[in-house]
C-alpha cells in the first residue's frame, strides 16, 4: 500500500489540501514561494479545492485525518492547527478562513 | 552492434573511497573505517559515522552492477535535462569541478552514469546534489542533528544552517532524516529508471500549467534497482526522545533555532542513529515546472526506508 496519503485515499477528505502542501513543502523541496504563486491561480480548479479545504480544515483541525499532514510535510509549528494557521497567513494574509 | 563496440572506454577510478571528499592521512590516533590512523577531529568524525553506518545500518559498498548500455541509451531529454554527449559531460565536470565539487563523484561512476550527472548539474536540478555519494554519513548525520546543508559550500554559513541552494541566506529545513545513494552508477540508474516509470511518466507529461505541478511520486526502490538495491542506500534518522521520532524532531528544531538566535539551547544535542534498512523501502520523486520550456522536471529524488521506520510508532 502506497505510504501517500492522496494515493490511499484519491477520495478521501482534504486529499488535495495534503497532496499540494506536500508537493510544495516537503522538506526536500520547501518552495513556499511557488505554492503562493499556486494559492492565487484562482483559474486553476486545483488550486481553489485546496483553498476550500484549508478553510475547512481550519474551522475544525480535529477532522484532519490524523498524523497524516505532519507525516508528509514535517512542518515546524508544532501541530496541525498551528501549521494550518500560518499556512493560511503566508498564502491568503489577512482574508478571513 | 555489440556493447564493447558502443560504449565508452571506463575510466573510473574503480579504488577511490565511498566518500570522494575524505582524503585521509595516515597519522597517530584513531584507526578509520580503512584501517587508517587519524588525528584530524573532522577526520575522526567521518570516519566514527562511516564505522556506525557500516555497523548499525548494515551499509555494504558492494558495487552496483550497472548495465552501462541502458544507461547510454537514456534520452536526457526525457527527464527535461539538456542533451549531452559523453565527451561534452567530461568536459563539463572538468571546468566545473572546482566551483561545484559534488561533481567529484563522478570520478567513480561509468561514463554513462557521469553523462547523466552532469546533464542533472547543468539543468539546475539537485537530486545529485544531497543524494549521493559526494554527501558523506558525517554530512548526512549533522545535517538531520544540526540542519546543516551538505550543499552549502560556506563553511560558516554551513554551521548556521543556511541553506546552499535556497535564494536570500534562507534557513535549511531537513526532516527527521537524511538518505543517500552510495554509488553513482546505481544512482544514475535509479534516475533513469525512474524517469520511465509509469507513473513518473504521467507527471511529467502532465500538460503543462504556469503556477501548478505534479504531486510527489514514490516507487519501490526495488522496481527501479533490482531486490538487491536498497543495499546501496544509507541514511540518518533522529533518535527518538522518551520514545518519539515527533518529540526528537520538535527538539531538534527548538534547539538549532535556539543556538541561532542566540538563546541558550537545551544541554542535550540532538542525536541520530543510522537507518537499519531500505529493504521495502521507495524512491520519492518530486517534481518543479519549467516555465521556459513549459514542462515538468524532476526537481529532486531520495531514498526513503520502509513505511513503518518513518511513521511514528
Amino acid at each position: 500500500m502506497s505510504p501517500l496519503y492522496w494515493e490511499r485515499h484519491p477520495d478521501g477528505p482534504f486529499a488535495t489540501l495534503i497532496a499540494v502542501a506536500t508537493s510544495y513543502l516537503h522538506p526536500e523541496i520547501d518552495d513556499a514561494d511557488s505554492l503562493k504563486r499556486f494559492a492565487k491561480s484562482e483559474d486553476n480548479q486545483k488550486s481553489r479545492v485546496f483553498k476550500s479545504e484549508l478553510r475547512e480544515a481550519l474551522a475544525d483541525p480535529s477532522r484532519l485525518p490524523a498524523g497524516e499532514l505532519f507525516a508528509h510535510v514535517k512542518y515546524d509549528e508544532g501541530s496541525d492547527e498551528a501549521f494550518l494557521r500560518q499556512l493560511w497567513h503566508d498564502l491568503y494574509g489577512d482574508e478571513t478562513p | 552492434m555489440g556493447a564493447g563496440d558502443s560504449l565508452e572506454t571506463d575510466t573510473r577510478v574503480v579504488d577511490a573511497p565511498d566518500v570522494p571528499r575524505e582524503t585521509p592521512e595516515p597519522e597517530k590516533a584513531e584507526e578509520s573505517p580503512r584501517g587508517e590512523v587519524l588525528d584530524d577531529p573532522d577526520k575522526r568524525r567521518e570516519a566514527s559515522a562511516e564505522a556506525r553506518q557500516r555497523a548499525d545500518g548494515h551499509w555494504k559498498s558492494d558495487r552496483f552492477e550497472v548495465n552501462r548500455e541502458e544507461l547510454g541509451r537514456f534520452d536526457l531529454k526525457r527527464a527535461g535535462l539538456p542533451d549531452m554527449s559523453i565527451e561534452s559531460a567530461a568536459k563539463y565536470i572538468d571546468e566545473n569541478r572546482a566551483s561545484r565539487p559534488w561533481l567529484a563523484m563522478t570520478d567513480r561512476a561509468c561514463p554513462e552514469a557521469r553523462r547523466i550527472i552532469a546533464a542533472m548539474d547543468l539543468a539546475g536540478v539537485h537530486p545529485h546534489i544531497r543524494h549521493e555519494g559526494w554527501v558523506t554519513e558525517e554530512a548526512n548525520r549533522r545535517r538531520v542533528t544540526h540542519r546543516e546543508d551538505p550543499a552549502q559550500l560556506d563553511p560558516e554559513k554551513q554551521a548556521l544552517s543556511v541553506d546552499g541552494l535556497r535564494p536570500n541566506d534562507k534557513r535549511h529545513r531537513c526532516a527527521d532524516i537524511a538518505t543517500r545513494i552510495t554509488d553513482p552508477d546505481a544512482f544514475a540508474t535509479a534516475f533513469t529508471r525512474g524517469a520511465e516509470h509509469s507513473e513518473v511518466r504521467k507527471a511529467l507529461d502532465m500538460a503543462f500549467k504556469p503556477n501548478d505541478k505534479p504531486a510527489i511520486v514514490e516507487i519501490p526502490i526495488a522496481d527501479l534497482l533490482g531486490p538487491d538495491g536498497h543495499i546501496h542506500c544509507t541514511g540518518w534518522r533522529l533518535k527518538p526522545v522518551d520514545g518519539s521520532i515527533t518529540t526528537a524532531y520538535e527538539n531538534r528544531n527548538t534547539w538549532v533555532v535556539d543556538r541561532l538566535e542566540g538563546r541558550k539551547p537545551d544541554p542535550s544535542e540532538p542525536e541520530a542513529l543510522p537507518v537499519q534498512t531500505f529493504e521495502g523501502g521507495v524512491f520519492t520523486f518530486i517534481f518543479v515546472g519549467n516555465e521556459t520550456e513549459r514542462r515538468y522536471e524532476i526537481m529532486t529524488m531520495c531514498p526513503d526506508p520502509p513505511e513503518d521506520q518513518r511513521r511514528e510508532s
